[in-house]
C-alpha cells in the first residue's frame, strides 16, 4: 500500500512533482540536486505549506481531507534545521510532550531512543552545548519516541561524519523496520542509499 | 487656593532656550536628529497651539457632535500611529487592531466619565482630556505588544515551524508568544504605578495643582485615571492579540508567516 502518493503538483509553479508514490513500512529515500524541492516536498507530504494545485493521498484519501493537526502527528518531520529549546535533553523531551498534550516517556524510554539516533548523551546534557549534528540526533530521537507512522527526515546525516552517519541510519532503518514506521530520508550519500533504501525516488527526473 | 499664574509670552519664550542646551549636545555627540528635534519643536508648538484654540471653542460651545468628531478623530490617529508603527501584519490582523484599540478605549471612557466622575458622556471639558489620556496610554501599549509579538515570532520562526512539524496546533504555539507580548505592553503602566507619588507627581495631577485644584482632590483623580489607564492597556492589547494571532494560520493549520 502507497502511503503518500503525489499526482501532477504544481508548487508556486517553481516546483513539479509530477508522479510520486511512497510505500508504507519501507525506507525510501529522496535524491535529487539542490534546488530540486526535496525539503518542500516533505512539507508538502505533512501538510505544513499548501500544496497548490494536483492531488496528495495519504492512505488513498486526499491530504486536505485530513485533520492536518492529527496527520502532523502521524507523519513526523525533523527539518534541517532543528529548534531545541534551551535546556537539558530531558526537559526538551519533556516541553515536546507537553506542546503534544501527551504523557511524556520515562527516563529509561528517553535514553533507549537517544541510544537509538547515536546520541548517548546525559539527559541533563544542555542542548546548548550540543554541535549542529548532534542537536539533530537528539531531536530525531525525540520524534522518534512519538512513535509515529511515518518518520521524514531533511539530511539527517549531513553534518556527521561516515561512522556515525552509518550507524544512525542502519539503527533508524533496523527500528523502523521493527515497528512497521515508514521512513523518508532526504540524503546525498551515495554509499548510504546503497545499504540501506528500499525504495529511491530521484526529483532529478521529476523536473 | 491662588489662581495659576498665566504665562506671558515674553516669559514663555524663554522656555525655548533651553531646547538650545540639547542641541548643543547633540551636536558634541554627533547625533544626527537636530532636524527631527526642530521640526518636533515646531510641530509640537503649532499642534497644542490649535488644540488650545478648539478647546476653547469647545469648551464655550459644548455639541455632542463636536465630541464625537474629536473622539474620532482622536481614536483615528492613534489607529493609524499603531499600525504605522508595525507595517507588515495583515489586513485581517489590522482590522481586529482598530477594532479592539476603538471599542475597549471606548468603554473604559464611558465607564470613567459616566460611572467614575458621574457627568454627561458629552460634556467636553471631562471627555475630551481624559479620553486623550486613555486612548494615548493604549494606544502606547498597543504598539509596543504589538512590535514584541511580531519581532518574537520573526526571530523564532525555526521554533513554529518545528512544533508545526512535530504535530502541535498553531493556537498552542502562538498563545506563549500572545502571553509574552502582553506582559511587556503592561510593565511600563504597572512600573509607573510603582514610582507614582514618591519619584514622580503624574502629569495630570501636576496640571490639576497647578490650576489650583486641592491635592486631596487631584489624587483621586490621578487614582481612578492610573487605573483606567492599566485596564485599557490590558484590554486593549490583550484584545488584539488574542483574536489577532489567529490571523496567522488558515484552516489547514499552516502557518502564513
Amino acid at each position: 500500500m502507497d502511503i503518500f502518493s503525489v499526482t501532477n503538483v504544481n508548487f508556486k509553479n517553481i516546483l513539479k512533482y509530477s508522479n510520486i508514490k511512497i510505500k508504507e513500512n519501507k525506507t525510501t529515500f529522496l535524491s535529487g540536486k539542490s534546488g530540486t524541492g526535496k525539503s518542500t516536498l516533505l512539507k508538502i507530504l505533512n501538510a505544513s505549506v499548501p500544496t497548490g494545485s494536483g492531488t496528495v493521498l495519504y492512505y488513498g484519501k486526499p491530504i486536505e481531507k485530513h485533520n492536518t493537526i492529527m496527520l502532523r502527528k502521524e507523519v513526523m518531520l525533523a527539518s534541517q534545521n532543528v529548534f531545541l529549546f534551551d535546556d537539558t535533553i530531558q526537559n526538551n523531551f519533556l516541553e515536546y510532550y507537553r506542546y503534544r498534550e501527551t504523557t511524556p516517556p520515562g527516563i529509561k524510554k528517553m535514553q533507549e531512543f537517544l541510544h537509538i539516533c547515536v546520541a548517548d548523551f546525559p539527559l541533563d546534557a544542555k542542548c546548548s552545548q550540543l554541535s549542529g549534528g548532534e542537536r539533530q540526533r537528539v531531536f530525531i530521537a525525540i520524534c522518534l519516541s512519538f512513535m509515529p507512522r511515518a518518520l521524514m527526515l531533511d539530511e539527517p546525516t549531513s553534518a556527521l561524519d561516515g561512522h556515525t552517519a552509518n550507524e544512525l541510519i542502519k539503527n533508524l532503518k533496523n527500528y523502523c523496520k521493527e515497528n512497521s514506521i515508514t521512513l523518508i530520508v532526504v540524503c546525498h550519500d551515495k554509499n548510504l542509499v546503497e545499504l540501506y533504501a528500499d525504495e529511491v525516488t530521484n526529483l532529478n527526473s521529476e523536473v | 487656593m491662588s489662581d495659576v499664574i498665566v504665562l506671558n509670552l515674553f516669559q514663555f519664550g524663554a522656555v525655548y532656550l533651553l531646547l538650545l542646551i540639547v542641541l548643543g549636545i547633540m551636536k558634541k555627540c554627533k547625533i544626527n536628529q537636530s532636524k527631527l528635534l526642530v521640526i518636533g519643536s515646531i510641530r509640537m508648538t503649532v499642534q497644542l497651539v490649535l488644540a488650545g484654540f478648539v478647546l476653547t471653542y469647545l469648551f464655550k460651545n459644548p455639541h455632542p457632535v463636536f465630541v464625537i468628531i474629536y473622539l474620532i478623530l482622536m481614536i483615528g490617529m492613534a489607529i493609524h500611529t499603531v499600525l504605522s508603527r508595525n507595517k507588515g501584519i495583515n489586513s485581517k490582523f489590522s482590522v481586529i487592531v482598530a477594532v479592539s484599540l476603538s471599542a475597549t478605549g471606548l468603554l473604559v471612557i464611558a465607564f470613567f466619565i459616566l460611572g467614575v466622575v458621574g457627568v454627561s458622556f458629552f460634556n467636553p471639558q471631562y471627555t475630551i482630556p481624559i479620553s486623550g489620556m486613555i486612548i494615548g496610554n493604549a494606544m502606547t501599549g498597543v504598539s509596543l505588544g504589538l512590535k514584541t509579538f511580531n519581532e518574537s515570532i520573526k526571530t523564532q520562526k525555526m521554533k513554529i515551524d518545528t512544533l508545526i512539524n512535530i504535530g502541535a496546533t498553531p493556537k498552542s504555539i502562538l498563545i506563549p508568544f500572545v502571553n509574552k507580548a502582553l506582559e511587556t505592553a503592561l510593565l511600563p503602566t504597572l512600573n509607573s504605578m510603582v514610582g507614582m507619588g514618591v519619584i514622580s507627581l503624574p502629569g495630570m495631577m501636576t496640571g490639576q495643582i497647578l490650576s489650583g485644584t486641592l491635592p486631596t482632590t487631584a489624587i483621586l483623580y490621578q487614582i481612578a485615571i492610573m487605573i483606567a489607564i492599566t485596564v485599557v492597556t490590558c484590554l486593549a492589547v490583550f484584545c488584539s492579540l488574542f483574536f489577532g494571532y489567529r490571523t496567522l494560520y488558515n484552516s489547514q493549520n499552516q502557518m502564513l508567516i
